[in-house]
């Protein structure tokens, strides 16, 4: 009996800890997009900060994710294009493709790329800031840390994730055009291709995908500046904050893309 | 501050604490001093310039390549223009130490306070190291606080 009291009270320990933890990530977001829509939060330094997340995050990478999201895309527009035309469905294939492809996987690869790349970097940075108290020298210095170091990384981030994802979207878009209209010109009529994305990404579509790619962007950074933040300080401490940062972000995606296809398709 | 003895010499005073309760009580008196301690770390992942810069540029609004002259001037002052582009770990403490320093001084604030300078330059004659910067930092502060233990004393002493 006690042992199983014993484990009930690790289990209930764990589970406020859990719940304290989403507590913080919400509330830090609260806090961030208050930060990030009022203007007297930047100055010259922040808008650098600002500026050197999204050299970092979208522009050091775009020539080579470009190229990967064109490979990718075609290996998918292919697939989809082959299946669709042994089943004699072709008609279908383009608007399978926007859906499939722009819709869900483009933001989704995205959100994954940004979180093990810039996500990781950042939960690790803050994590490192808070043990070292570099975060504290800063205070003393007369600097607001979340102003500084924090929200520009926020911002940063989440234009980076909505640029990339446009860039892809355009990228995919360009592609399923040549490889399914340009291609195999006999498959769909003229004029088929505009009205089968004007149908697929009609106004409340578009509205979730960017609602989505909003929040996709606000998760890759926000819930590992609130995991580093929260690291106790000491050095052993850093490995396990990134740990528990990427898995939560993990989690954190997984649930807006249901989300999403929720709201999309139910 | 009972066990508190002072010298002075010039805008700068030595304050020789008895131990750890008296220098805390040093640092809340002077809430606003600009502070250079072991327990304020360089930003790890910034240059020693940029260490400097951020602060100016932050505090002041300035323009970057403005704050980066000023940055460089001090520098300049104390002959240290070469670990402008290093970071906190490829600093000698020396280096590490000036870096904090001008860091604090980029402001002109009216009070610096160095914290225990045994531990910010271990392997160093610091009072002579000390009396030598703050010289070349003349009319950049108005006051410098050094917060030592008194069993460092002897070491502030002309024969030391």
């Amino acid at each position: 009996m006690t042992a199983v009291q014993a484990w009930l009270t690790r289990r209930g320990q764990g589970f406020a800890q859990w719940m304290h933890a989403w507590g913080r990530v919400f509330s830090f977001t609260g806090v961030a997009v208050v930060g990030a829509l009022s203007p007297s939060t930047y100055n010259k330094a922040t808008r650098l900060v600002v500026q050197k997340q999204i050299y970092f995050t979208a522009w050091q990478i775009l020539p080579g994710f470009a190229l990967f999201s064109a490979v990718f895309s075609v290996l998918i527009i292919e697939i989809v294009g082959r299946n669709a035309s042994a089943y004699g469905l072709y008609a279908y294939a383009l608007e399978l493709i926007v859906r499939v492809l722009v819709l869900e996987m483009l933001p989704l690869v995205t959100a994954l790329f940004v979180a093990l790349r810039t996500g990781a970097a950042i939960n690790t940075e803050v994590a490192l800031m808070q043990i070292q108290n570099e975060l504290g020298a800063l205070e003393r210095a007369g600097i607001d840390p979340f102003r500084l170091e924090l929200l520009p990384r926020v911002v940063g981030g989440t234009i980076s994730v909505l640029a990339l994802t446009a860039v892809n979207i355009v990228v995919a878009l360009v592609l399923a055009r040549i490889m399914i209209i340009d291609l195999n010109p006999w498959s769909l009529p003229p004029g088929e291709f505009a009205r089968v994305i004007g149908k697929v990404l009609e106004l409340p579509a578009i509205g979730v995908l960017w609602v989505k790619t909003l929040a996709f962007g606000l998760a890759v950074t926000v819930i590992p500046i609130s995991e580093g933040l929260n690291t106790p300080k000491k050095l052993f401490y850093a490995p396990i904050a990134v740990l528990r940062g990427m898995v939560r972000l993990f989690f954190a995606l997984m649930v807006i893309e249901f989300l999403a296809l929720t709201a999309l398709y139910v | 501050m009972a066990d508190t003895a002072e010298k002075a010499a010039g805008n700068k005073r030595v304050v020789m604490l008895a131990g750890n309760v008296e220098r805390l009580a040093c640092i809340e008196q002077y809430p606003q001093a600009a502070m250079v301690s072991d327990d304020l770390p360089l930003r790890a992942n910034l240059s020693v310039l940029e260490n400097i810069t951020v602060v100016l540029q932050f505090r002041t609004n300035s323009y970057i390549g403005e704050a980066n002259d000023v940055a460089w001037d001090l520098l300049k002052l104390v002959d240290s223009t070469d670990c402008a582009q290093r970071r906190d770990p490829e600093l000698s403490t020396e280096e590490r130490f000036i870096a904090k320093l001008l860091r604090a001084v980029v402001l002109t604030p009216p009070i610096i306070l160095i914290d225990r300078p045994a531990l910010l330059l271990p392997d160093t004659h610091y009072p002579f190291f000390l009396n030598r910067t703050l010289l070349a930092l003349a009319g950049k502060f108005e006051q410098c606080l050094i917060l030592d233990y008194a069993w460092n004393a002897p070491l502030y002493s002309s024969r030391a």
